[in-house]
C-alpha cells in the first residue's frame, strides 16, 4: 500500500548510516546505560538479528534539532540524553507535545550555528529550513536530516519510520506506529452517507481544503470537508466569515487552543456570528499542536473528530 | 460677509442633505456587497421577526457592523481631518500623514497585546485615544499654530514612522505567533469581519468626539480672521485648542482602536468638498464627516469587488486614491509660495 509513497525525510549525508559493526557496538553500549534499551541478552539477540537483516545503524549521540516537529518524534523515539537541545517553540506546552520534556533542554532558535555549538552528531531540519542553514551544516559535516510535512496519514507513517531509522531507533518507529494504527483502527466511524458536513476555521480565517493532511484526518473521521468539495480550495487559504457562516456546516473544527496570548488571529474565532451560530453546529476545538506536526498524535484528532461527527449525526435525527 | 461665502452659505443645508443621503446609500451598498450570497429582503425579515436564520446572522453580526463602522470610522477621519487642518492652518494635515493614527494604533496594540483589553471593556478605545493624543500633543509641540508646510510634514513623518516602529516592537514582544501578520492591519487598516460589540464599544467615545470636533465650528471660523480678532469676538483660543486636539483623539483613537490606522481619508475628504463652502472651516466640519464616510465605504466595497485573495487592506485603496491627491497638493502649494 505504501510503496512507492514518496519519502518525506531523506537523509542528506551518508554518514547518518555507518557501518554495521559501529551500529552493534552501540547497541552493547546501550545495555549499560541507565535507559531503556530492551535490556539483557534479548536486545543483543535483536540487535544481532537486526545487523543481519538490515543495515544497522549507529545510534547518533549528540542530535540537535532546529524544527518543532523534528523535536517531537526525536524526543519520543531517542534515547534520553542524546537530544541535546530542541527549538524554543517545544518548550510551550501550547504548540507542543512533548513541552515537558523539551523544558528539560537548551533550547534553540532554529539557526545552523547553533547546532554547531554542539558539536551534534546528527542535525535534524524542517520543511521550510533555511537553504543558507542547509549549506553551512553541510559544509561542516554535520549529518543532516530533513522531516518533512507529511500530507496524508500514509505519509505519517513514512515520517516516524524514517526519523526512527536516521535515530538508530527502528524498533521504537515501529512501536509508535503500531500504538496510532491501534488507536485508530479503535475509533467507529459511521460511513453511511450523506456524511456530516465540516469546516475547519484557523486563526487569521484559514481553511484547509484538498491535498492536505487535515482533510485526509476529516475525511477518515467520517466528514465531508466543505471546503474541499463546495469551495475547491487547495491546501490553504483564507475565507471570509461571511462564507464560513453562510455554508453552515454540521461540524465547525476550530483550531484554538485553551490558553492564549492575546491576538487578532485567535480573536476571529470568537466572533459573535460563530456564536450565534453554535446552537445549529457542533463545534469542536481542535488544538494545532495536535496536527500541525503529522505525528502519532493525529490519532487523536481522529478520535475527537469522529466523536463530533458523532454528536453531528444524532443531532440531525432528533433536530 | 462676503457675496460668495453668503451664497455657499444658502447651499449649505442641501448640500449636508445631500452628503447624508449618499452617506446611508452607500451604507445600504455595503449591507447587500459580500462574499456568499445572501437574499438580503428575507434576511431583513428574518432579522426583524428576531428569527436566527443563518442569513440573519451574516447580516446582523457580519455584514451589518461593517457597514456601520465604515460610515462611523470615515466620518471620523473625516471630520478629524478638517478639524486638525483648521486647527494647524494647513491643509495637509491628515491624521494618518501627521502621526495621530498611528499613535492611536500604538495605543491599541499595546493594551491589547499586553492582555490588559479584557480588564474592563473600553480599555482598548482608550488605549487608542491615549496615544492619538500623545501623537498629537508631540506634533503640536513641534508644529504649533500655522508652522510652515515643510515643518507639518516632516513633523509628521517623525511622529508617524516612531508610531509605527513601537507597534511593530509591541507586537514582536508579545507572546503572539500571529504577530508579524497583525502588524499589517494596525499599520494599513480593514473592516473585514469586525463584529457589532466592537461598533458599540467604538461608538460612545467617537460620538463624544464628533460632538466636541463640530462644537467647535463658530470659533474655526473666526480663526480665519486672525487670532487678534477671534480673541476679541470672545473665543477662548486655548480653550479651543485643546477642545480640538481632544475631540480629533477620541474620535480618531477610538475609531484605529476597532480598523487599524486607515490612512488618507481626512485629506481627501475635506480637499474635495472645500470649494463646496466656501473655504468656511467652521462649515468643513461637517461636510468632511460625511465625505469621508463616503470615500470610506466606497474604498472598502471595492476592496470587496477586487478579485484578490485575501482582501486588500482598507489602507491600500484610500493610499492609491489619497497619495496621487497628497502629491499633487504639495506641487500646489509649492508653486504657490
Amino acid at each position: 500500500m505504501f510503496t512507492g509513497f514518496p519519502h518525506p525525510i531523506r537523509p542528506t549525508s551518508s554518514a547518518a548510516f555507518p557501518l554495521t559493526v559501529e551500529g552493534a557496538r552501540a547497541v552493547l553500549r546501550c545495555g549499560r546505560q541507565r535507559a531503556p534499551c530492551g535490556g539483557g541478552w534479548g536486545a543483543l539477540l535483536l540487535a544481532a538479528l537486526v545487523a543481519v537483516a538490515a543495515p544497522a545503524v549507529a545510534k547518533p549521540q549528540r542530535v540537535v534539532s532546529l524544527n518543532l516537529c523534528a523535536d517531537e518524534l526525536a524526543l519520543r523515539l531517542a534515547d534520553p540524553g542524546v537530544v541535546k537541545s530542541v527549538t524554543w517553540l517545544s518548550q510551550d506546552p501550547r504548540n507542543a507535545n512533548a513541552a515537558a520534556k523539551a523544558a528539560a533542554l537548551p533550547a534553540n532558535d532554529g539557526h545552523a550555528e547553533e547546532a554547531l555549538g554542539y558539536a551534534a552528531d546528527l542535525v535534524l531540519l524542517g520543511p521550510f529550513s533555511d537553504p543558507a542553514s542547509i549549506a553551512l551544516l553541510k559544509q561542516t559535516a554535520a549529518p543532516v536530516v530533513e522531516v518533512g510535512a507529511p500530507q496524508t496519514l500514509a505519509g505519517v507513517r513514512w515520517q516516524i519510520r524514517d526519523l526512527a531509522a536516521a535515530l538508530g531507533e527502528p524498533q521504537r518507529g515501529e512501536a509508535l506506529i503500531a500504538d496510532m494504527e491501534a488507536r485508530l483502527a479503535r475509533v467507529s466511524i459511521d460511513r453511511r452517507e450523506p456524511r456530516p458536513t465540516a469546516m475547519v476555521l484557523q486563526p487569521n480565517g484559514f481553511t484547509v481544503g484538498r491535498g492536505s493532511l487535515i482533510d485526509d484526518i476529516l475525511t477518515r473521521a467520517g466528514l465531508d470537508n466543505l471546503a474541499a468539495r463546495r469551495l475547491d480550495i487547495a491546501a490553504d487559504s483564507q475565507v471570509p466569515l461571511e462564507v464560513v457562516a453562510s455554508l453552515a456546516p454540521d461540524v465547525l473544527i476550530l483550531d484554538r487552543s485553551d490558553e492564549r496570548a492575546p491576538s487578532l488571529a485567535e480573536a476571529a474565532l470568537d466572533h459573535p456570528a460563530i456564536v450565534a451560530l453554535e446552537p445549529r453546529m457542533t463545534v469542536v476545538s481542535l488544538p494545532a499542536r495536535l496536527w500541525t506536526c503529522g505525528g502519532p498524535e493525529i490519532a487523536e484528532a481522529v478520535e475527537r473528530l469522529a466523536a463530533a461527527a458523532a454528536a453531528a449525526r444524532a443531532g440531525r435525527a432528533t433536530p | 460677509m462676503s457675496a460668495r461665502a453668503a451664497g455657499a452659505e444658502t447651499a449649505y443645508g442641501p448640500l449636508v442633505a445631500a452628503l447624508a443621503a449618499l452617506t446611508l446609500a452607500a451604507t445600504v451598498v455595503s449591507l447587500s456587497v459580500g462574499y456568499a450570497r445572501l437574499d438580503l429582503a428575507g434576511a431583513l425579515s428574518d432579522a426583524f421577526a428576531g428569527r436566527s436564520t443563518v442569513a440573519a446572522v451574516v447580516l446582523e453580526q457580519i455584514r451589518l457592523p461593517r457597514a456601520a463602522l465604515g460610515a462611523a470610522v470615515g466620518f471620523s477621519l473625516g471630520l478629524a481631518g478638517a478639524a486638525l487642518q483648521g486647527l494647524l492652518r494647513n491643509p495637509l494635515a491628515d491624521p494618518g500623514v501627521i502621526g495621530v493614527s498611528g499613535g492611536a494604533a500604538f495605543g491599541a496594540v499595546v493594551v491589547f497585546y499586553s492582555g490588559f483589553a479584557g480588564a474592563f471593556a473600553l480599555a482598548m478605545p482608550l488605549g487608542g485615544v491615549a496615544g492619538a493624543v500623545a501623537a498629537a500633543l508631540s506634533l503640536y509641540a513641534l508644529v504649533g499654530r500655522g508652522a510652515g508646510t515643510m515643518t507639518l510634514i516632516l513633523a509628521g513623518v517623525t511622529v508617524n514612522s516612531f508610531a509605527g516602529a513601537l507597534t511593530a516592537l509591541a507586537l514582536n514582544l508579545s507572546p503572539n505567533p500571529y504577530a508579524a501578520y497583525e502588524i499589517m492591519f494596525w499599520l494599513m487598516g480593514s473592516l473585514a469581519d469586525r463584529s457589532l460589540p466592537q461598533l458599540w464599544l467604538a461608538l460612545p467615545l467617537t460620538g463624544a468626539g464628533w460632538a466636541l470636533l463640530l462644537a467647535s465650528a463658530p470659533a474655526l471660523d473666526a480663526l480665519t480672521l486672525g487670532e487678534d480678532t477671534a480673541a476679541s469676538l470672545g473665543f477662548d483660543l486655548a480653550r479651543l485648542r485643546a477642545q480640538l486636539i481632544a475631540g480629533a483623539a477620541l474620535a480618531v483613537g477610538a475609531a484605529v482602536a476597532v480598523t487599524g490606522a486607515i490612512g488618507f481619508v481626512g485629506l481627501v475628504a475635506p480637499h474635495l468638498l472645500r470649494p463646496l463652502v466656501g473655504n468656511r472651516p467652521g462649515r468643513l466640519l461637517l461636510v468632511s464627516g460625511f465625505g469621508g464616510a463616503i470615500v470610506l465605504l466606497v474604498a472598502d466595497i471595492v476592496v470587496r469587488l477586487i478579485p484578490v485573495h485575501p482582501e486588500l487592506k482598507l489602507g491600500v485603496a484610500t493610499a492609491l486614491i489619497g497619495a496621487p491627491l497628497l502629491y499633487g497638493l504639495i506641487d500646489r502649494m509649492r508653486r504657490e509660495a
